[in-house]
């Protein structure tokens, strides 16, 4: 076995030790757990990083043409994020979005390995840079709005019906920690969105010579985005707080989930991964 | 052991409030030392709460209990069988089980309320200055604060509110977390709604406002609760501003209405709402709640909360009455062990132990085979453990043969070679050594 197929089974592994960490000690409060599962996403980070640049390295040539570069480095932001929101809010609350969708990345990353896209070569660098840099960021940080939003709408279902808060709900922030985060991965969110789809149609009309081709990735992207615009919208000028925003950066985020794994695997796209 | 441990006492389950007041020891003078005086008596702790008058007694097996029931009911003016007929009275291992129990606070009337175990200690503290308590109950109290301790580390018996005013309190900060930077409005008065201002006050609301019907009484109010007074006609532009209501008025209709209040978050952009209405009948529309970042608790609904909170609690009690009574069966042991016959065994088990774990060392470092010289230096190194204890041994049973110098000296003992393999803690003894600066520094 190949050392770099070695690390990857390490990722793996540090990955999936740290989820189960968290998972645990989140369900039955014990804030040592949750330091193990920190650890171990930080180690899986580093070797996730280490990962990346020997990739990127060996590979600089045929790297972006491969749909394994894609999950890995979408994998590798969401803990960038996660360990933001860390630092920023005090709360680690978020590793339970952040850890498993990294793991679930990082293997389909592998199982991407040999999947196809196409690329030209003159545009790479700012494609990378400004289409897939700020829609990926963009991604972590809905992940993280949803992951707020989840919990928002559970705890606030167990207050608004007087039900009592134990176990797993007595050792969760406040709804307003909850509510706050969904607002800056919002208010940060939508802009780099915004960027990251700008510099694809425009990416777009110099590979194909035409913005919109009807591309179900497109059509999809396209939807996202008008639910981004108007969740945005509602939040900054109508002040929308609590259960409404919570339930449709939700929304927005199961589509683009199924956008990321149904569409680029198994339909016809631009940004196919199908052998 | 020629003696044994009493508890007798009454509490909140076997006595009323009338009956508890009248054998209260709070106002009675040097209890603990005239109580040393009775016959057979050889050490006492007396604890008097409001809810539990209890008295530990060290004594003789052969000791008179009536003669206690005599001596506290004279200190009391009361009547003796009128005491004995409304109190427990518990002997050795069951009165050490009920002590650790107290201190852990799972026989209080509330469970899991913490205060219980401050009056312990000063209870203890008391019977230490007044020089009533001995070998067995320094120990026994001791064992009971780290029984106590356990219990809160280790089950979740404390973990949630059970009074109304805390409950409220717990559920705000699970809506805005800190509560710093917030503002509170009371709507009326009441001493329940006092207490709970008092209790967001506490835990970090800045502003409280008040408003009332007659102003001047919310003036008042506000004067002694450090708030400002509002006039009840803006209730509505004084509502928007504040994150925390607690209403409890008079009054027979809804004094918030849910269509208003549609207006006010608007108005508030969204900022979540918390109302407690403490009133009966109700002073706020039932809707409010069903509106989006507004949360609205009746008395009814906060008195569930505090049900459920006691419920848990009696599941955690079940888990802390095994780590009490596993305490008190150790204890027991200890106990046992006063006498001087098994310290003598343990003592010599001991240094027979460190004889044998030391040779082992030597003769692997060594590298010894034959088996005389392994015979020669076995003997020589259990001889050197015996030689070594044979005069504290003596010491230790001329000693006990004195009057009520038995427990002390084999205790002592017990410690010193830590025949009981008891962790010490880092900080023991720290309070001594802090009172030995203080006197120097004198």
């Amino acid at each position: 076995m190949a050392l770099f197929e070695i690390l990857q089974y390490v990722i793996i592994g540090l990955y999936l030790v740290g989820t189960g960490a968290f998972l645990a000690g989140s369900l039955v409060s014990r804030n040592s757990l949750i330091r193990v599962g920190n650890i171990f996403a930080v180690l899986g980070f580093i070797m996730h990083t280490v990962d990346l640049t020997v990739a990127v390295t060996l590979y600089h040539e045929t790297v972006l043409d491969g749909g394994y570069f894609y999950y890995s480095i979408l994998g590798w932001g969401l803990i960038l994020v996660y360990f933001f929101f860390w630092w920023k809010f005090r709360n680690t609350f978020f590793a339970l979005t952040a850890s498993p969708l990294a793991l679930l990345l990082f293997i389909s990353s592998l199982a991407a390995q040999s999947l196809k896209v196409t690329l030209p070569k003159h545009l790479a660098g700012l494609f990378i840079g400004l289409h897939i840099g700020t829609i990926f960021v963009s991604i972590a940080l809905m992940a993280m709005a949803a992951g707020a939003g989840a919990a928002f709408l559970y705890l606030n279902n167990k207050i608004k019906s007087k039900a009592a808060i134990s176990g797993f709900g007595k050792d969760m922030p406040s709804l307003n920690s909850f509510d706050r985060i969904n607002h800056w991965a919002i208010v940060v969110g939508f802009p780099l969105y915004t960027l990251g789809l700008a510099a694809g149609f425009l990416w777009a009309r110099s590979v194909y010579k035409q913005m919109f081709s009807w591309d179900p990735k497109e059509i999809v992207t396209l939807v996202v985005w008008f639910l981004f615009a108007f969740l945005f919208h509602q939040r900054i000028a109508l002040g929308w707080k609590g259960r409404k925003p919570a339930m449709l950066v939700i929304i927005v985020f199961v589509i683009t989930m199924v956008s990321l794994w149904g569409i680029n695997f198994f339909m016809n796209t631009h940004h196919s991964f199908k052998p | 052991m020629d003696q044994n441990i009493y508890l007798i006492g009454l509490n909140h389950h076997t006595a009323g409030v009338d009956v508890r007041e009248r054998y209260a020891l709070t106002n009675v003078e040097n209890f603990e030392k005239g109580l040393m005086k009775v016959p057979g008596v050889r050490e006492v702790m007396a604890l008097s709460t409001c809810n539990r008058v209890e008295v530990v007694v060290v004594g003789e097996v052969e000791l008179k209990q009536d003669s206690i029931y005599q001596y506290w009911s004279g200190k009391c003016c009361g009547d003796a069988s009128c005491l004995e007929e409304n109190s427990y009275i518990y002997r050795g291992i069951d009165a050490v089980r009920h002590l650790f129990e107290v201190a852990s606070s799972l026989d209080s009337m509330i469970i899991g309320e913490p205060q219980i175990l401050g009056q312990l200690k000063k209870s203890y503290r008391n019977a230490v200055e007044e020089g009533s308590a001995g070998t067995i109950i320094n120990r026994i109290l001791h064992k009971a604060f780290f029984v106590a301790k356990r219990v809160r580390t280790e089950t979740d018996i404390a973990s949630s509110a059970v009074s109304i005013s805390y409950a409220a309190v717990e559920l705000a900060k699970k809506i805005f977390g800190d509560l710093k930077g917030h503002q509170a409005m009371l709507i009326g008065a009441g001493e329940m709604a006092e207490l709970a201002v008092a209790h967001l006050k506490r835990y970090g609301v800045e502003k409280v406002l008040i408003a009332n019907r007659t102003f001047a009484s919310a003036q008042e109010l506000a004067e002694c609760m450090d708030g400002e007074a509002v006039p009840f006609e803006d209730l509505y532009m004084h509502v928007g501003d504040s994150d925390i209501i607690i209403s409890s008025t008079g009054a027979p209709y809804a004094v918030i209405k849910a269509k208003e209040m549609k207006k006010v978050l608007r108005k508030r952009k969204n900022r979540p709402m918390f109302f407690i209405d403490i009133a009966v009948p109700r002073d706020i529309d039932p809707d409010v709640n069903s509106l989006d970042n507004v949360y609205l608790y009746d008395i009814d609904d906060l008195k569930d909360v505090v049900e459920e909170n006691r419920a848990q609690r009696m599941d955690e009690a079940v888990k802390a009455k095994n780590i009490v009574h596993g305490e008190a069966e150790h204890f027991s042991g200890w106990l046992k062990s006063l006498d001087l016959q098994p310290t003598i065994v343990d003592l010599f088990s001991r240094a027979d132990n460190v004889a044998h774990k030391e040779l082992a060392k030597t003769v692997k470092r060594l590298g010894i085979k034959d088996e005389e010289t392994l015979l020669a230096l076995e003997t020589l190194a259990t001889s050197i453990g015996k030689k070594l204890l044979h005069e504290p041994v003596s010491f230790l049973k001329r000693r006990t043969e004195e009057e009520g110098a038995a427990e002390r000296f084999v205790d002592l003992a017990r410690r010193m070679f830590n025949l009981d393999n008891e962790t010490i803690p880092t900080n023991a003894h720290c309070n001594r050594k802090k009172n030995c600066c203080r006197k120097d520094e004198g």
